[in-house]
């Protein structure tokens, strides 16, 4: 057997460079979403701004739990310490973000920072605080609840939106609410006409293996309030859509400013309009 | 569980790669790698799931990882089909 090809990208993944002592934007990114979804956003920033993504897509410990079950072999703050170590030496004004999941290790990685090397504030891309009140055990993730998301994400991935009527997935278990899934998928063109349910479940199901891998990193993770203020952009279709700030005020001694973006937890990241209202927020002092 | 031969787990995977690429069968190469066909990560794990339901058990996902051409993950394919076989 050959080996398997090494096309693992690097950690920093840097989408545009900084003008000399210009703001270098550094977002932390856990995956779902190829990090090729961010070409938008530094096109969006303005001239003279960098961007590095921090793509946990290149951390095997972390990445490669999505394929094995949902377990990673490690912690928040060891995933935040790799991080830092994958950031290069400050040599300008920095910005750090996080979206969904990487907001949490971003202020992990906040927290481990000197004091003098922190940004002045960061910046959260509907991220879902890690506090015991958000906190879900594995088995309060129903499958109605996860269905929606993984339609969502269906969605983002293949560039068309695939809409569910409000009700459509009540009640049903994982088989019913793929069939559904599967059917509104097709009708949007965002799946072949023949794709076969058994292959939409094997997705469906590594979806769900890299939510619980999150979920279970987060169970334990104790974070500290951040030591600067925070900025929490929610998609107008967030994973909690009636949540204003997605728990992040206990954490957020120094200020918590909220905004809101076009598109919902996935398109956030690449719809211009969306990104019209983020790159300011990233780029301002 | 009926035993696959490599030669038919390669004909099954040209056939339905081509199918999700829109190209004839001819034009899928048997040593090329997966990750230099046109096929992103979405299609990769519903062929994977499709392919399970057509094997009858179940692969892990990193399978296509670890044999990550057609030839490879077909030889893989008859291999461990027989050995199933022979267990059960």
């Amino acid at each position: 057997m050959r080996r398997p090809r090494e096309v693992r990208p690097q950690v920093a993944r840097r989408f545009r460079s900084a003008a000399p002592g210009g703001r270098t934007v550094y977002l932390v990114h856990p995956g779902a979403l190829a990090a090729t979804v961010y070409e938008g956003l530094a096109e969006t920033l303005p001239n003279g701004a960098g961007l590095t993504v921090l793509d946990l897509g290149a951390v095997p410990e972390y990445a490669d739990a999505a394929l094995t079950g949902g377990r990673a072999a490690t912690t928040v703050e060891a995933l935040a310490d790799r991080l830092l170590a994958a950031m290069e030496p400050a040599d300008g004004v920095r910005t750090l973000a996080g979206w969904s999941f990487g907001g949490v290790l971003a202020l992990a990685m906040v927290r481990a920072m000197p004091a003098a090397l922190r940004p002045e504030r960061l910046v959260l891309l509907d991220s879902i605080a890690p506090t015991e009140e958000y906190k879900q055990p594995d088995d309060a993730l129903e499958p109605g609840l996860l269905l929606g998301w993984f339609a969502m994400y269906l969605g983002a991935k293949r560039g068309r939106a695939v809409d569910l009527a409000p009700d459509a997935l009540a009640g049903c278990d994982a088989d019913g609410g793929l069939t559904v899934v599967l059917d509104a998928a097709v009708a949007a063109g965002a799946l072949l006409p023949d794709t076969p349910l058994p292959g939409l479940r094997k997705l469906y199901d590594t979806y769900v293996d890299g939510l619980l891998r999150n979920n279970r990193l987060t169970a334990p993770h104790r974070p500290e309030p951040a030591p600067l203020p925070l900025v929490l952009v929610k998609a107008e279709r967030s994973l909690i859509p009636g949540d204003a700030t997605l728990g992040w005020p206990p954490l957020a001694p120094h200020g918590l400013t909220l905004h809101t973006c076009p598109g919902d937890h996935y398109t956030m990241l690449g719809r211009s309009d969306s990104l019209d209202v983020i790159a300011p927020l990233l780029h301002t002092s | 569980m009926a035993v696959v031969t490599a030669l038919e787990a390669e004909q099954w995977l040209i056939e339905k790669i081509a199918h999700r690429l829109g190209v004839a069968t001819d034009e899928v190469s048997r040593e090329v790698y997966f990750d230099e066909l046109d096929l992103d990560s979405t299609e990769a794990l519903i062929l994977a799931g499709e392919l399970e339901n057509w094997l009858g058990f179940e692969l892990s996902t990193t399978t296509l990882w670890y044999h990550p051409t057609v030839k490879e993950l077909a030889s893989y394919l008859a291999e461990e089909s027989t050995h199933r076989a022979t267990a059960a």
